[in-house]
């Protein structure tokens, strides 16, 4: 069995070598990169709260060998024999690079904003380490963070708050101008263990862009440029009728929006403006913007008028309008949406989206079917992966994606139903089917570490 | 329907000058030839097998006597028998004896005594009924009574005054409704509350779990509590005043007067109440936040938890006059105002968030008993309220336990993350104007065959804005409007040599709401105001039974059933921009069906011990219920979701009381309940069964014991004098607050003691109540990450005068 799958992985890397090697030439080096074999993978499942598929009832984990985890035959139960993560609601997990310690924010409850660190020593031993800090009076109980890619030193934690009009309160003659909210920076020294700096300021954005009732709700999904010296922070839009006060639904997007902050002095902010998409650039609870091997950072969009697109930030930490990467063309599907997705190196990344025909998901009406595709930004081409789809299969929570040399583990559950961990090679395109994955009704295991 | 209620009280009015009363009232006072009261004697018609017993100040009321000469029979172990004939020829006779002291012990005499709370308790239906008759002279809350009693729990954000709710049998929230003398308290607004109304203006509390009696008209799913406040018969004024720790104060009183020639009768009662509840706080969820984000967990008093209340009630009118039993109007005016010190948890304390709330109440009421016929009782009464309330958040930072400013790592004070202690800065204004009006009509068809019909009407008209929005959004507000009827009609019956009593009742709901939201709508280019009206009319029905059956004459058997009914609320259907909930117009009521058995047993008589027991087995199946929608890929710019019908769940528990007396000295109480509420959706929409499926729903106190001591010493230090000595001892057992069972997320087992003493002087007019609260100082939860006052004293003087004559 293992030396037939090792001969397939093989073959199909040889192919793979054969046909593209030679095409790129910024992003790919297309070397083999050896995963490490010696490190633990920490399998994530949300439980159901009162509705399934909610993610809502918190979060566990559990811990095997990198056999086990790529072993068909070998089965993971994270909802009988797993650890409970201190978080009310999903919690959100991210791991150091070598496997060896997790990273939690509890997400809401009496501990909401508290970061903590859990060794993990195999199984369902987690050990929580003795020192926590909280975040919450920066950053609010539920807060929107990342862990940057520089060796597991920092987390930027970032947050909105207290939307108000410059005319709010009662007798205020004042004509409408914007509405503003306070913005949060803030990043965490993991290693430490304490706050390392952080920065509040309104971010405005152009005159004729506020008077019409658009401003910053939410800020997500940081992401440090190649240079070092500034993160780059996602943004999800609103506009409100300046009359009533009401938020719109139905409005003319503006142009996709990051902001620019200086690092590490967090200072400085600065909005910049995509001409290619008008989607949000904010993910969900994970990553969403990743610095590849050009040097240039791709960004996803969501909620934009044609589906959701992949943007580039060149090095001069602006968008590069020229360069243009629709899901919906790139998949031939209409209106894409990016629930989650993760670059893998050399060009190449693994995109977990839904769209206008995805089916509706059975747990819940409202819910539809995702699917995950192989992206490859330089040739601005996408394939869907093969994977038992189901109905039932909902990206839209998922959260790790396990990048170990050229292999991606991620989990592919439907709700409610067991599935499998794949490893999906990102350099040859080879899926290969590993450990099962023991579901329970209702909940879904939502990443890999 | 207005215009028939007051063509019907005009009739009333009108005819019932000529309508001559076939029934009357005796009602008087024993005393002693030297004056002192005799109390608890039975006063006895043997021609009408009817009794009473009187009370610590020998009063007694015998009512519903027909027109007629009869011997009146008075036997006490403190005095010798009597005799004496009284005639009841108008609606009130006044018989007063005077009794001579006995000379001698009788052996054994058996006084059972027929009182409101046997009454209650033994028509069938699941019901404590809670005497605050020695429990208004102590230092204790109305809620503290509450949550001594059988199958009820109280679950308290703080000290006096803090958020509360109350849960019935596992059912709790929007289920549980609260009644003032048989109106819905929200009549009365938030500042006239049981955190407020002091136990001493209380008659008793009835506590009714999962079949709610006909009387009592409104969509109760889970259960009702009836605070009926106290109607002395007597010119009688008292007043206390207490204080203790916290710098807690309270202070009430209450008078009546009655005119006996003309019937008419003046009541008043008022009473502040004030508290720092600055009580001290400590363990893991009390933490001051660092700069760079560690925690230093401290020990500290809270800051911003003061809350003061202020109220008076005034009634006046006529009483046991011919055309009137009762007849009344008033007014209840409050006034709170409340300091809030945290939010869900107390991990992140607040500054500056309160609320304050007025409201104005006027009632009339209106009974009478035979009214055109025999067996002819009617009841009107009617409410209006005013209501407003501020709640105010405009303070930009955020504070540590010590309630200091707290700093950020460069010297500075940070920011809320929401913009002010709990959410954006608001001073969110609500105006409530409610009107309730109930009528009742019971006939006696033959005795022991009685029909009720009892209808109510209530309207609530609700605006509401929020100062700290631009002018423009303020403008830009829409209007609820509600209209509620609940109708109902039951069935009385007394048979089987009146061992079986049975009440058969049916319930009509029916609910409308009309909306009002403003809208932009473009007139030739330009944006115009336009208001868009809906309503919706909904009813429903519901239907139960309750029943007892006397095995033997001290063992009862008692079940009652109902499939109980909740309508949506207002925003449950229309949504609430505010709250970001979308409208539902197909929502469905949420149906219940509740079930209760259980047996009375006593009182048991050995020599000078007595004892009695209960137990009640309970089942709540609560289908179509209404819960939020989570849909979590809804665009959060606009996160808006709806209401459905969807959950299920199911309570199934029992409860059990075991009473003891020796004498009149000793008395102990012990209570238990101990249920399940299960989560009850077996299987997704695929087909799979769920793994919640039958378990415990989280964050649900499931297993509760409470016993209550009480010792008497009579003429300790004076004679005549009386020394109650009282213990109560509390037992919650540990229970987790989610679905993930996390040591850390639990709330631990509690053991909660308090003792106290009461001294009554000689003469009965002067009562000392010294209580201790929290006897150990141990850290108590009623909710998870929410402490409650550690030990506490307090000190309590109480004045009685009962003869007032003017």
């Amino acid at each position: 069995m293992n030396t037939k799958l090792i001969r397939t992985t093989l073959f199909t890397a040889i192919a793979a070598f054969l046909f593209t090697g030679c095409e790129n030439e910024t992003l790919t080096d297309n070397r083999e990169t050896t995963p490490d074999t010696e490190r633990w993978i920490t399998v994530a499942g949300a439980l159901m709260g009162e509705n399934p598929g909610d993610g809502n009832g918190g979060t566990m984990v559990y811990a095997v060998s990198y056999e086990d985890a790529r072993d068909p035959n070998a089965s993971i139960n994270v909802f009988d024999d797993g650890f409970s993560v201190k978080s009310n609601r999903t919690a959100r997990l991210q791991s150091s690079e070598d496997g060896n310690t997790l990273f939690n924010i509890a997400y809401t409850g009496e501990n909401g904003g508290e970061f903590s660190r859990y060794s993990v020593n195999g199984g369902n031993h987690f050990v929580q380490e003795d020192v926590t800090v909280s975040i919450a009076q920066y950053a609010g109980t539920s807060p929107r963070w990342a862990k940057l890619f520089d060796g597991d030193r920092t987390g930027i934690a970032v947050n909105v708050a207290n939307i108000t009009a410059n005319n709010a309160g009662s007798g205020s003659a004042e004509p409408f101008r914007y509405y503003r909210g306070i913005a949060t920076v803030l990043a965490l020294d993991l290693q430490e263990v304490v706050i390392s700096g952080y920065r509040q300021y309104e971010i405005p954005l152009s005159e004729e862009e506020e008077l019409l009732g658009h401003t910053l709700f939410r800020l997500d999904a940081p992401v440090l440029n190649k240079a070092g010296d500034k993160v780059i922070i996602g943004t999800w839009m609103q506009k409100r009728n300046p009359l009533t006060g009401e938020t719109e639904s139905d409005f003319a997007r503006l142009g996709t929006k990051s902001v620019v902050v200086d690092y590490p002095s967090l200072e400085n902010p600065q909005v910049i403006t995509s001409t290619v998409s008008d989607g949000d650039c904010s993910g969900y609870r994970s990553f969403n913007s990743f610095l590849a091997d050009d040097g240039n950072i791709y960004q996803a969009t969501q909620r934009g008028s044609n589906g959701s697109w992949i943007l580039r930030i060149n090095s001069n930490n602006q968008y590069d309008n020229t360069y243009r990467f629709s899901l919906d063309e790139a998949l031939g599907i209409t209106h894409s949406y990016i629930e989650s997705w993760r670059y893998a190196g050399n060009g190449i990344a693994y995109v977990m989206y839904s769209h206008d025909d995805s089916a509706n998901a059975t747990f819940n009406s409202e819910e539809r079917q995702s699917f995950l595709a192989r992206v490859d930004l330089t040739a601005g081409t996408a394939h869907q992966v093969e994977l038992p789809y189901e109905p039932d299969l909902y990206f839209f929570q998922y959260q790790g994606f396990l990048v170990n040399g050229d292999e991606v583990y991620v989990a592919v559950t439907p709700v409610g139903r067991d599935g499998h961990i794949y490893i999906l090679n990102s350099r040859t395109g080879a899926v290969t089917k590993g450990a099962r994955l023991i579901n329970k009704a209702g909940n879904h295991y939502i990443g890999i570490y | 329907m207005k215009p028939l209620y007051t063509l019907l009280f005009f009739i009333l009015c009108s005819c019932s000058i000529v309508t001559l009363a076939q029934t009357g009232k005796i009602r008087g006072t024993l005393r002693f030839n030297e004056g002192t009261p005799v109390a608890a004697a039975v006063v006895y018609i043997e021609a009408l097998d009817r009794h009473t017993v009187s009370d610590l100040d020998g009063l007694y009321e015998l009512d519903d006597i027909p027109y007629g000469s009869y011997a009146v029979e008075v036997r006490s172990i403190e005095a010798e028998k009597s005799v004496t004939e009284v005639t009841v020829d108008k609606p009130l006779v006044t018989f007063t004896p005077q009794l001579k002291e006995s000379s001698y012990q009788l052996g054994e005499v058996i006084v059972k005594g027929t009182t409101e709370k046997r009454i209650i308790e033994t028509k069938g239906f699941a019901v404590n009924v809670i005497e605050t008759e020695q429990e208004g002279l102590k230092n204790i809350q109305t809620n503290d009574l509450l949550n001594r009693s059988v199958g009820v729990t109280v679950r308290q954000d703080g000290g006096l005054g803090s958020a509360v709710s109350y849960n019935l049998n596992g059912m709790s929230g929007n289920s549980v409704r609260i009644f003032v003398d048989d109106i819905p308290i929200s009549a009365y607004g938030s500042s006239f509350s049981l955190n407020s109304i002091p136990p001493s203006l209380i008659e008793r509390i009835e506590v009714y779990k999962g079949v709610i009696p006909s009387h009592l008209t409104d969509d109760a799913l889970g259960g009702a509590i009836n605070v009926v406040l106290k109607k002395e018969m007597r010119n009688s004024l008292t007043a206390s005043l207490s204080y203790g720790s916290f710098n807690t104060f309270q202070a009430n009183i209450n008078g009546r007067y009655r005119h006996d020639k003309s019937g008419f009768t003046l009541t008043l009662s008022g009473f502040h109440n004030y508290s720092d509840n600055d009580y001290e706080v400590w363990g893991k969820f009390v933490r001051n936040i660092l700069p760079n984000g560690r925690y230093e967990y401290v020990r500290a008093r809270r800051f911003n938890d003061a809350y003061r209340s202020t109220g008076s009630r005034i009634e006046m009118g006529f009483t046991d006059v011919v055309w009137a039993d009762q007849f009344f109007v008033g007014y209840n005016g409050s006034d709170d105002y409340n300091e809030i010190q945290h939010g869900t948890y107390m991990s992140i304390p607040y500054m500056g968030r309160f609320s304050e709330s007025q409201s104005h109440a006027f009632n009339l009421i209106y009974r009478k008993r035979d009214l055109f016929l025999p067996g002819l009782d009617l009841q009107l009464s009617g409410v209006y309220g005013n209501r407003s309330q501020v709640v105010n958040d405009t303070v930009r930072w955020n504070y540590n336990w010590y309630g200091e400013k707290s700093m950020g790592l460069y010297g500075d004070p940070i920011l809320r993350p929401n913009g002010a202690q709990q959410g954006a800065p608001t001073i969110s204004h609500t105006h409530r104007d409610i009107f309730t009006l109930r009528s009742g009509v019971a006939y006696t068809i033959i005795p022991r065959h009685k029909v009720l019909i009892n209808h109510s009407y209530y309207t609530i008209d609700r605006r509401e804005f929020d100062e700290m929005r631009s002018e423009a959004e303020q403008a830009f507000v829409g209007r609820r409007d509600l209209q509620k009827h609940v109708a109902t009609l039951s069935y009385e019956m007394t048979t089987l040599g009146d061992r079986l009593r049975s009440n058969l009742f049916v319930k009509f709901y029916r609910q409308m709401i009309d909306r009002m939201d403003p809208v932009l709508t473009l007139d030739n280019g330009e944006q115009i105001r336009t208001e868009e009206r809906v309503n919706s009319t909904r009813k429903a029905a519901g239907y139960g039974l309750a029943l007892s059956y006397a095995l033997l004459p001290e063992l009862l058997l008692l079940t009652s059933a109902e499939k109980a009914v909740r309508m949506p609320s207002e925003n449950e259907l229309f949504g609430s921009i505010g709250e970001n909930i979308v409208e539902n117009p197909h929502i469905n009521p949420e149906v219940s069906n509740n079930l209760n058995i259980g047996f009375k047993a006593g009182d048991y008589y050995m020599g000078a011990q007595r004892f009695s027991f209960s137990a009640t087995g309970f089942l709540r199946d609560t289908r179509d219920k209404i819960v939020r929608q989570i849909n979590p890929r809804l665009n959060d710019a606009i996160q808006t979701s709806p209401f459905e019908n969807l959950g299920k769940t199911q309570s199934l528990g029992i409860e059990a009381e075991a009473n003891y007396a020796y004498d009149d000295k000793l008395s102990l109480l012990f209570n238990l309940s101990r249920f399940n509420t299960l989560f009850n959706m077996k299987e997704d929409a695929a087909g799979n069964r769920l793994d919640y499926y039958r378990k415990q729903m989280p964050n649900e106190p499931w297993f509760t014991f409470n016993s209550t001591a009480q010792y008497t010493l009579f003429n300790l230090l004076q004679k005549r004098s009386q020394l109650h000595i009282h213990y109560s001892f509390r037992f919650v057992e540990s229970f987790q607050t989610t679905w993930l069972d996390i040591e850390d997320f639990r709330v631990p087992r509690q053991y909660i003691q308090d003792a106290g003493f009461s001294y009554l002087f000689p003469g009965k007019k002067f009562v000392v109540s010294f209580d201790v609260r929290n006897l150990f100082d141990r850290q108590v939860y009623d909710n998870f990450a929410v402490q409650k006052p550690g030990r506490a004293f307090y000190l309590k003087l109480n004045y009685t005068i009962n003869h007032i004559n003017i």
